[in-house]
Formats: C-alpha cells, sequence, structure tokens
C-alpha cells in the first residue's frame, strides 16, 4: 500500500500541479476513483452544486463546518451558477425530495453532508449525469463517492488528555445512536485514556439524535451523577459542555471549537475542516476530472484536536501532544491485541487494524459499557 | 452526588416543563375549552425566551415575554373557540401548526444557539440543608419553586376554596346553569383560556432559559401533547397536574440514569420509558381511578361551546 498520511493535501497539490500528472494520490484517499470515465466539464457560469444538510447551519458543530465549505466554495468559484442548500434534510423519504428536487433545478454536483443511506441512492441511481459525493456514506457508484473523516486519530489523542485529567477514571460518553462512528469514537477514547490510567472505564448513553440539547443536558447530568469527571460525546451542539461547566467536570467536544460555552471546563475537540476537500472536489467536476473516489481525511488534514482548553496543564497537552505527532508520522495506536467486552479477541496480537476496519467498527473494547445492549 | 438525589434532581427539572403547561391545561379545561394548541404556544414560548434574552440579558423578562406571547395566541384562539364557537379540536390543532411553523421561522437565527443568560439556582436558606430533598428541590432555579409551590397552591385554592372557583368550574360543568345563575360564561372562559395559554408558553421558555437551555426546531419535542395527556391523569386538578408532571420527570431521569448506571436493561427499552409512561398515564385513569370516576371525571361540557339561544 501507498503510503498516503505523510504528505499534505496542499503538498499534494502542488506536487501534482507541477508534475502534471494524475496517478499520484491525494491525501487521504482509501481506494482510488471507480474506473468509471469522469464526467464533462462544465462552465463554471452554467455549474450548480447542491448541499443537503442533517442539521441547522447555525448549529456551530457538524452542519456549521459544512457550511463553512459551501463558503470556501463560493470564494473560490464565484461565478457559479447557483448553490443550492437545504438544512435539516430529516433521514427518511423527505431527503429523497430533496435530493430529486436538487437533480430537478439542474444540480450538477449534489454533497449529502450526512449519510442518508437508501434515501439519496435512489436519486443517484437515476440521475447519472450529476456527481454525489456522500459524508460517512459506504456506497459506491459511478456517479457516487464518499467521504469522512479518520476521527479515530484526534480522539485517541484526546483519549490520552482524559486519561491525565480523569481523577476517577470514569469517563462518561454522550452517544447518539450505536453506529460505526460511535464504536470507532468510544473505543479510540477510552485506548488513548488507558495508555496512562489502565484502569479507566468508559460509560456511555445513547440518546438517539445528533441533535437534542435537552437529552444531552440531561445524560450528562446522569453520567456525572454517577462519578463520571470527564464528559466526551458525538454531538451537533454544547449541551454537556454546559453542564460540564456548572458542574466543574472537564469535556470535549466534536466538530468546532466552543469554549466559549465552557472555558474551564472545555479540554479539546475533534476540530473537522471540510472547506479544502469542497473546492478541490467541485474543481474537478467543473474541470471535467471528476471520477467518484472514497476518502476518509487524516489527523492533520481536514480532522484534528482543537488547542488545548485553558485550564488543561501544560505537560497533559504535551503529552498527549507528542502522540498526535507519532500518530501523523505514521504510527497506528489500533494495533491488537484488542479485546472486547466479553473478553473474545477480535484482533490479534501484533495486527494492525486497517483504516476500513476502523471506519466500519462495530463492536465495544473491554471497558466501554452502554453501547451493547 | 448521591445517585437519589442527583436523580430528584433531574425529575423536578424535566417535570417542571410538563407541570406548567398541564396546569396551563387544567385552567382551560376546567372552564370547558380543551386546548390542543399547547405544543404550539410552548414552541412560541420557547423561541421568545431565547430571543428576548439574545436582545436583553434578563431571564425575567424573557419569562415575562412568553407569558405575553402566550396569552395574545390564547385570546386568538379563545376568540375563535369561545366568542365564534369555532371547533376547539381544530382549532387547537391549527394553534399548534401555526406555533410550531413560526417558532421554526422565527427560531432559524437562534438554532443551537446556547442562552445567554438562564435562571441560575437559588438556594433556599435552612431547607437546602435537608438531605436528598434539600439539595434536589431547594436548590433550583427560581421558575422550578414558581411551578411546584405558588401556582399549583394558588390555582387549587382558587378553583376549590373560592366562590370565583366554584363559577369557575360551574361553567365548565354546565354553563347554561351558570348563565342562568348570572356568572358571565365566555368571559370566564376566555380569560381562563388565555391564563392557560400563558402558562403554556411560559413551559417553553423554561425549557430554554431554564432547562436545556438553548433553542433547536423541534425542542418542544411533543410535550405539548403529553401536557394534555396528563391533565387527564391529574383528574383536572392544579397540584394533581404539577405532582404528574414530576412523576413523569422522574420517568424520564430514570432511563438516563439507568444507562448511566449501566443497569442490565437494554438502552433502546431505557430510551422508552417517557413513551410507555405516556401510554400508562392514558390507561391508568381508566383502571384505577373507576371508583373514583366522578371525582376524577373530566367538566361535563367539556368541549362544547356554549350557545345561549339552543339553550
Amino acid at each position: 500500500m501507498y503510503n498516503i498520511r505523510n504528505l499534505s493535501r496542499r503538498g499534494f497539490l502542488n506536487l501534482s500541479a507541477a508534475a502534471g500528472t494524475s496517478l499520484l494520490l491525494p491525501q487521504g484517499l482509501i481506494k482510488p476513483a471507480r474506473a468509471a470515465e469522469p464526467l464533462p466539464a462544465i462552465a463554471e457560469e452554467e455549474a450548480v452544486i447542491g448541499f443537503g444538510h442533517v442539521g441547522p447551519i447555525t448549529d456551530e458543530g457538524w452542519t456549521w463546518a459544512h457550511h463553512q465549505g459551501l463558503l470556501a466554495v463560493k470564494e473560490a468559484y464565484p461565478k457559479l451558477a447557483n448553490i443550492l442548500e437545504v438544512e435539516n434534510v430529516p433521514y427518511s423519504a423527505d431527503a429523497t425530495r430533496t435530493y430529486r428536487q436538487f437533480v430537478s433545478e439542474g444540480a450538477n454536483m449534489i454533497f449529502d453532508t450526512s449519510s442518508t443511506g437508501d434515501f439519496l441512492h435512489q436519486v443517484v441511481k437515476r440521475a447519472p449525469e450529476v456527481a454525489f459525493m456522500e459524508c460517512n456514506g459506504h456506497l459506491g457508484m459511478d456517479n457516487l463517492g464518499w467521504y469522512y473523516l479518520a476521527h479515530w486519530y484526534p480522539t485517541y489523542v484526546i483519549g490520552v488528555a482524559a486519561g491525565y485529567l480523569s481523577k476517577t477514571g470514569k469517563l462518561g460518553y454522550v452517544a447518539s445512536f450505536p453506529v460505526a462512528s460511535v464504536y470507532a469514537s468510544t473505543n479510540a477514547f477510552l485506548m488513548g485514556a488507558r495508555t496512562v490510567n489502565p484502569e479507566a472505564t468508559l460509560q456511555t448513553i445513547v440518546i438517539n439524535s445528533w441533535f437534542d440539547p435537552q437529552a444531552a443536558t440531561q445524560a450528562g447530568t446522569a453520567l456525572i451523577d454517577n462519578g463520571c469527571d470527564f464528559l466526551f460525546g458525538i454531538m451537533d451542539e454544547a449541551g454537556y459542555l454546559q453542564v460540564a461547566e456548572k458542574r466543574g467536570v472537564w469535556a470535549a467536544m466534536w466538530n468546532t471549537d466552543i469554549r466559549r460555552y465552557g472555558p474551564n471546563s472545555y479540554v479539546s475537540s475533534v476540530i473537522i475542516d471540510f472547506k479544502d476537500f469542497y473546492v478541490d472536489q467541485v474543481g474537478k467536476r467543473l474541470a471535467g476530472t471528476w471520477t467518484p473516489g472514497e476518502y476518509l481525511f487524516p489527523m492533520g488534514g481536514g480532522v484534528d484536536r482543537d488547542t488545548w482548553g485553558q485550564n488543561v496543564p501544560k505537560e497533559v497537552g504535551k503529552a498527549a501532544d507528542e502522540v498526535r505527532q507519532k500518530i501523523v508520522d505514521g504510527w497506528s495506536p489500533f494495533v491488537g491485541e484488542l479485546k472486547d467486552k466479553d473478553g473474545k479477541v477480535r484482533v490479534e496480537e501484533g495486527q494492525k487494524m486497517t483504516e476500513m476496519e476502523l471506519y466500519n467498527w462495530d463492536w465495544s473494547v473491554d471497558g466501554v459499557t452502554g453501547l451493547e445492549g | 452526588m448521591d445517585v437519589l438525589t442527583g436523580l430528584l434532581t433531574t425529575a423536578f427539572l424535566a417535570g417542571g416543563v410538563l407541570a406548567l403547561a398541564a396546569l396551563g391545561e387544567v385552567l382551560a379545561e376546567r372552564v370547558g375549552v380543551v386546548n390542543l394548541g399547547v405544543e404550539g404556544l410552548m414552541a412560541l414560548g420557547a423561541v421568545t425566551g431565547i430571543a428576548t434574552v439574545t436582545a436583553v440579558p434578563s431571564p425575567m423578562l424573557g419569562f415575562l415575554a412568553a407569558l405575553a406571547v402566550g396569552a395574545l395566541f390564547g385570546m386568538v384562539f379563545a376568540l375563535a373557540t369561545v366568542f365564534l364557537r369555532a371547533n376547539q379540536v381544530l382549532c387547537g390543532l391549527a394553534l399548534t401548526l401555526t406555533g410550531t411553523g413560526l417558532a421554526a421561522t422565527i427560531g432559524r437565527n437562534y438554532s443551537g444557539m446556547p442562552a445567554p443568560v438562564t435562571f441560575e439556582p437559588v438556594q433556599v436558606p435552612l431547607l437546602s440543608s435537608i438531605p436528598i430533598i434539600g439539595p434536589a428541590f431547594f436548590s433550583q432555579n427560581i421558575l422550578v419553586y414558581l411551578i411546584y409551590l405558588v401556582l399549583p397552591i394558588f390555582f387549587s385554592y382558587l378553583m376549590f376554596s373560592t366562590r370565583h372557583g366554584l363559577n369557575m368550574r360551574a361553567v365548565g360543568e354546565n354553563p347554561a346553569a351558570a348563565d342562568a345563575a348570572g356568572i358571565p360564561v365566555n368571559l370566564f372562559r376566555f380569560s381562563y383560556v388565555t391564563i392557560g395559554s400563558a402558562l403554556g408558553a411560559g413551559a417553553g421558555a423554561y425549557l430554554t432559559l431554564a432547562f436545556v437551555p438553548s433553542w433547536s426546531d423541534g425542542v418542544v419535542a411533543g410535550r405539548g401533547w403529553i401536557a394534555v395527556a396528563l391533565v387527564i391523569f391529574a383528574g383536572y386538578r392544579p397540584i394533581m397536574a404539577t405532582l404528574s408532571g414530576l412523576l413523569f420527570g422522574l420517568i424520564t431521569a430514570l432511563g438516563f440514569i439507568g444507562q448511566a448506571r449501566g443497569w442490565p436493561v437494554a438502552p433502546a427499552f431505557l430510551s422508552m420509558l417517557p413513551y410507555l409512561g405516556t401510554v400508562a398515564f392514558i390507561i391508568v385513569p381508566v383502571l384505577a381511578w373507576q371508583k373514583m370516576r366522578r371525582a376524577m371525571a373530566a367538566p361535563a361540557a367539556l368541549a362544547q361551546p356554549y350557545f345561549r339561544d339552543m339553550r
């Protein structure tokens, strides 16, 4: 396999521009594009790009980050005929309707910024001339690719910090659904913490939503009442950070820097950035070189940990950053032996989990409770 | 913190929303008007609360503004149902649709934004040092005291111990007789529907200013309907409505505590608890209240518009 992590996206762009070759693979590309013919080029003045979001663009989280990507596209290609954007696309037949509407409004390229699965794929099949990219998707077609973040690396780094900061060794996690992202996130977080405190455990609460401040607030309270002194989660809002601030425990977040909602409790975030990726993808579509790729952004190339919070001791940040540097240099912490909660060996001694295995993680490591019935 | 204390703290906080909304609904139903617009009123109140504190950082002002907005929409609803005698169920549904839609539109700019100021906990001297109950109840924000102590006791006294309350109940039981006795039926109905609606919107503001505390579309999440169900469970009594709100808060909190403590129950089942609770709240009155049927029955003239000339 090619070592894809040593090359930054910009580095690649410069390099490939200089070499004028398409043989090199951009950073984070897991699988090369499918053998399909690229879709024909379009003039910028005629191109229409569509974005469908799961939440509101004001959430200061996931959807906000994608909206920043949209703004970057607008800035890079100011002459685009139109950029369509729909918020709060539900995971239902309404998603199909939304994307069908995009197609009928003449969209040439559509980003589904939170996987809607089959509801999107129905539209993809019927619009072969439109390029589709599904975030956190799992399926490739001749005109459908996917992209996601290797968030387990920064999460592992934050886990290391949690190992130092937590006094009780009881970590809490506000989870949305028992899906692959959440398994990878909880496992990576606890594995990081256990490098410092081998006794650490992680208790999760599933609230059945990506965005429900009410439930996240209650879940955070329940976790703290139960002795957790470090909260992490995968929410698109600041609910449990506000609880942590009030109760004086640590908290780490997802998506964006929202430390102002709990400056004393804030440790870090899994920071996401789609700007370069969207600009790159739209550029390819306009130039007629777009083929559906499958991308996982590596640490430092679209996903990273945020700068440490004001109360995080310097030496803790430094220790965690050393781990971060090791990962950026190519080291992977996800090496066997790994056991699941029943003590069964799931990854053999010395075996390294592949990026696709991490992306599709569907079991909890020993010490994570609450996700599996 | 003690587990029981934690459970009760969350229960008081979470139940307050339902208790206040249910109390408002009790007032409306006691004078014979079913207000199914609670869900919409709560959404409006929630967005009004957050919009007000964003402009002026005073949670009390936000709460009062929500009451005012609720009263305004309540007056429109009461005008249609009491004076124009339109169908109460349809008007209620219309109010819910209008309220949630309007709130979503107004709330777009506030979506996901945490409230800049919220109601902060107030320690009641002495009482807050009682074990378990002290930290759980007497260290809450001022709205909690209002919802659990001041309002239910006041309205219960008003309803069952004053002449005014007797008149009020007469309007709900038999408006024709009340009218014959010289009680201004329409005025009673109009006033209490308006006050009830104001409390419903207040429950929404409680949500965004004391409980969550931020606005997002769908933040009410069906609690308006649960409040309507609670009123039936509570036998149309203010204190019972408050207590059933608390009971419901307890059930919700139990779901989270259960997960946090890793009870050997599937998380999916624990998340189901509030909905199972709603079902139980509908069934229990039918079965268990059998003997007290007369006492717990709905006002006889509930949902019936009053036409004086058809007496």
